[in-house]
């Protein structure tokens, strides 16, 4: 039997809501053996002092590139015979790519994306329309193999148009869509009345490409749809209704325009850590002057241009700042209306995670709602719940040390244990303890 | 803390934002009505209940809680239809293939577009949005009520409106298919106005067969269930719905040859239903479109802005109503679209129309070409209670539009018109930098989707100088 950790009189924060204030929480061959307030530590277990230190359930990132290298093949470009019938491949459609052939457990973004306690993902490949098969991964292990966990893996979906070929704009991959979706749909059929009985029938068409839809149609394997404004969450959303395949909406930049719609289907929810820039004229102002300009807003003004245009451009400054506040508050608002939603970092970098999130909390949303979106309900939306998600007896050995509230800005993440192996030793007191790392930058 | 009490102050203020307009019902008292399909009423009052026109009269006694509009003095008329537009979309030109019939405005209709709110600020209230010139088959075109301020795109739908599709001649799809080495791709077919029928005739052809083959299907299936179903195909699908008379076709064009051609193409195939858009040399074949029945959407004194257009006439309209050809005029532009009924006034000074044949222009003729004449159009019991009331006659260059309503909802009133009143604020942006902005592209219409696709390829230069408008 492998050695025991046992972190020794820590804040423990089993889930939102669940804290411990001083308990110890023993691991052993990545998986939680115990955790209380009294616990037995066991003989054999190595004791890491917990004195200043909170233990969280280890953060999950719904969707991101993590672990997958980018490669010249992610953006296919050049020449075609005929732009209006390119390949599969030239046109971004490769719903059958496996991002577990493509993960590199070396790859900088792991220790990166672990570094801001993440410790679980559901990873993707690169690529443009349909980049292809998600896959649960753990950030840890040696090679791919080890980072990958069994579960979900949904298929891609963005509206990123081909280069310079068929289909480029947002109703063409539209039309593209449907046209696989529907293409896939009945070569299943023709397939199953072949398997059943061969004789006198033509063998069926075969290509990855609409093989890959079979288990979407099936229901099996849901599309994840990453979108960047309102309008192509509505599109996602329509091509779901009307094709009747399953949906996870990750992105959701302005889907507060959206919320009806997204409750009322009651999909799974994942919302970017994405935030729009403060603009420029409002980051140089401070905060009292910013406030002037709100209390002067009116949404009635009718001014003449040339006779005052400080007045119109204070009014539309103003605006500006309530539409800004409108994508921050965002979140909060999902959790008012009790929209379980985990967070994605896809298409960011993963530095800015926590600065934009505490832009979040700043603008409402609570911090165990940030908490369960890390963990909790990131876990339930990816089909995790039994392993991941808390701090329970059973569950896998992924943890978060910090030394500090983690929400508090100047507290920083000392040891990432994912899958029971230890990350980040907090014993940095002596020098080459270079990846000892702070967020606050 | 500081931004949590700068949070409350900005909710408070969304909640304003997010207040829309909410169908109550209406009389507009003592106007002069121009009705368009029967006559002009003095003094009269049109009453709208429930969205709908329900009374027309003198001094209508209505129920408790009507809002009233006094139009002493002014002019109703029924809200203009704009048989050509491209506001309010997210794309406009799938410019990678000669044939496109799969894609459909449906599905980028972009309600937060200032546009809307601009166009019902011209008396405007339904528009046509086309998908753009670039290719021989365009996608399926999308006709919307100016319902603004709602974000759901489908609240914009003019719910039980025909589908109609883009078709385009001439040098826009050839320029864009035919000419073009550059990107990564040879020229393909069309480069030449017979390769243009060509395309037509292989898309039909196509469409037919593909029809047949499913028809085939359908019946083999009643005595063999294990009847193997044809290749699906979207694009097919559209063209056999052409066929089948489901598909009202709106014709880019501008020369009399490609028009004649384009009405034998769809004879072939049985095809009957047909506006020919721009169609400045129409007045050459007046008399062979109105004996096909087709119809026509023009500008009313506009050309000369390439070579393919170098020849036209401000009687267009005038000639092609007297041969007894249903013609509409329209924008295809973001700004042209707020001054309508100056575009329509100009057949009375070219072509002496009847105010009432003016004003058919751009409002019962669209509605007939759009397949939506039994709801609007003209000012009638039991249609849409879609309104503009003007200052002064729509067709004197004095006039001026004052209000606007669809479905009896208020969009527009001059007396209550804030400098802001966008829905989709750049939260990051400069400020006075917005999509929306009425910019020298503007007055390129359609051209500039064709400008963002093609800047993939890198031959924009040659783009431009050509041009790809209209």
């Amino acid at each position: 039997m492998s050695e025991a950790t046992a972190i020794r009189g820590a804040r423990i924060v089993q889930a939102p809501g669940r804290v411990i204030e001083s308990g110890t929480i023993v691991i052993r061959n990545g998986v939680i053996e115990s955790v209380g307030r009294r616990v037995d530590i066991p003989y054999d277990a190595r004791i890491i002092d917990g004195d200043s230190l909170t233990v969280y359930a280890g953060f999950i990132d719904a969707l991101t590139n993590v672990g997958v290298p980018e490669s010249d093949d992610d953006n296919p470009t050049g020449s075609v015979p005929d732009r209006s019938n390119p390949t599969f491949e030239r046109a971004g459609i490769a719903p059958q790519k496996d991002v577990r052939m493509h993960l590199d457990a070396s790859d900088k973004s792991v220790a990166s994306h672990r570094q801001r306690g993440f410790t679980a993902a559901l990873a993707a490949p690169r690529g443009r329309m349909l980049p292809g098969q998600t896959s649960l991964v753990l950030l840890t292990g040696d090679k791919a193999s080890d980072m990958v966990l069994p579960g979900t893996r949904p298929v891609l979906f963005e509206f990123e148009g081909a280069q310079g070929v068929y289909p480029g704009t947002p109703m063409g991959m539209m039309a593209q869509f449907r046209q696989l979706y529907r293409e896939a749909d009945r070569r299943m059929g023709v397939q199953a009345m072949y398997d059943a009985n061969p004789s006198g029938l033509s063998r069926p068409p075969y290509d990855e490409v609409h093989a890959a839809f079979f288990s979407v149609i099936e229901g099996d394997t849901p599309i994840i749809s990453f979108t960047s404004d309102a309008l192509e969450l509505r599109r996602a959303l329509s091509l779901s209704d009307e094709l009747g395949f399953n949906l996870m909406a990750a992105g959701l930049n302005q889907g507060f325009d959206v919320m009806d719609e997204l409750m009322s289907r009651g999909i799974p929810t994942i919302v970017t850590l994405d935030i729009p820039d403060r603009p420029d004229w409002a980051a140089k102002a401070d905060q009292d002057s910013l406030d002037q300009v709100l209390a002067s807003y009116n949404d009635d003004t009718r001014t003449a241009t040339f006779r005052d245009i400080e007045a119109e451009k204070r009014n539309l400054e103003a605006k500006q700042l309530v539409a800004r506040t409108e994508f921050l508050t965002m979140p909060a608002r999902f959790a008012e209306a009790g929209i379980p939603f985990a967070f994605t970092t896809y298409g960011l970098s993963v530095n800015v995670m926590r600065r934009n999130m505490m832009e979040y909390i700043a603008n409402g949303l609570s911090e165990d709602d940030a908490l369960s979106a890390l963990t909790v309900d990131a876990a339930a939306i990816l089909g995790l719940s039994n392993v991941m998600g808390s701090l329970d007896a059973g569950k896998m050995a992924n943890l978060v040390v910090t030394d500090g509230n983690y929400f508090d800005k100047d507290s920083k993440v000392t040891i990432v244990f994912v899958d029971g192996n230890q990350h980040l030793t907090g014993d940095c007191s002596g020098s080459g303890c270079s990846d000892k790392f702070s967020w606050g930058n | 803390m500081k931004l949590v009490r700068l949070t409350g102050l900005l909710m408070a203020l969304l909640l304003v934002n997010a207040t829309s307009a909410i169908a109550q019902d209406v009389v507009i008292r003592n106007a002069t009505v121009l009705t368009v399909t029967g006559g002009t009423l003095e003094n009269t009052d049109v009453l709208i209940t429930g969205g709908i026109i329900s009374e027309i009269g003198k001094g209508l006694r209505t129920p408790r809680g009507t809002e009233e509009v006094d139009a002493t003095g002014k002019f109703v008329m029924p809200g203009i239809i704009d048989a050509h537009s491209h506001i309010a979309l997210s794309s406009v030109n799938e410019g990678s293939s000669p044939v496109t019939a799969e894609v459909s405005m449906e599905d980028v209709v972009n309600p937060y577009q200032i546009g809307i709110y601009r166009a019902s600020a011209g008396g405007v209230t339904t528009s046509h949005l086309m998908h753009g010139s670039a290719n021989v088959i365009g996608g399926q075109n999308e006709t919307v009520k100016h319902r603004w301020g709602s974000s759901d795109p489908n609240d914009l739908r003019f719910e039980g409106a025909p589908r109609t599709i883009k078709f385009a001649l001439g040098e826009n799809p050839t320029r864009v298919h035919g000419r073009r080495g550059t990107g990564g791709t040879g020229a393909i077919v069309p480069a030449t106005r017979m390769g243009v029928e060509q395309v037509l005739r292989n898309a039909f052809e196509h469409g037919k067969r593909y029809m047949e083959a499913w028809d085939a299907y359908d019946a083999e299936l009643a005595s063999n269930p294990r009847a193997v179903p044809p290749v699906w195909n979207e694009r097919m699908e559209v063209m056999a719905d052409i066929i089948r008379g489901e598909v009202l076709v709106h014709c880019h064009s501008y020369r009399a040859d490609e028009i004649v051609m384009l009405t034998r193409v769809l004879k072939d195939y049985g095809v009957d239903k047909i506006t020919f858009q721009h169609a400045n040399e129409a007045f050459k074949v007046a008399p062979e479109l109105a004996a096909y029945g087709a119809h026509a959407s023009v500008f009313s004194d506009w050309w000369s802005y390439k070579f393919e257009v170098y020849y036209s006439t401000a009687y267009n309209t005038a000639i092609l109503i007297r041969n007894g050809v249903i013609t509409s005029i329209n924008s295809d532009s973001g700004e042209l679209n707020r001054h309508l009924y100056h575009e329509a006034a100009k057949t009375q000074r070219y072509g002496n129309l009847e105010d009432d044949e003016a004003l058919a222009t751009i409002t019962i003729n669209p509605a007939i070409q759009l397949g939506i004449q039994d709801r609007v159009g003209s000012i009638e019991i039991g249609k849409d209670g879609d309104i503009a009331i003007f200052e002064g006659h729509p067709l004197s260059v004095y006039a001026v539009p004052e209000m606007t309503f669809v479905d009896g909802v208020k969009v527009f009133d001059r007396a209550a018109d804030p400098d802001d009143v966008r829905l989709e604020v750049d939260p990051e942006g400069a400020i006075g930098q917005y999509e929306g902005q009425i910019t020298s592209r503007d007055h390129f219409h359609d051209q500039n989707e064709v400008i963002d696709f093609l800047e993939a390829f890198g031959d924009l230069e040659d783009v431009i100088t050509e041009t790809t408008h209209n």
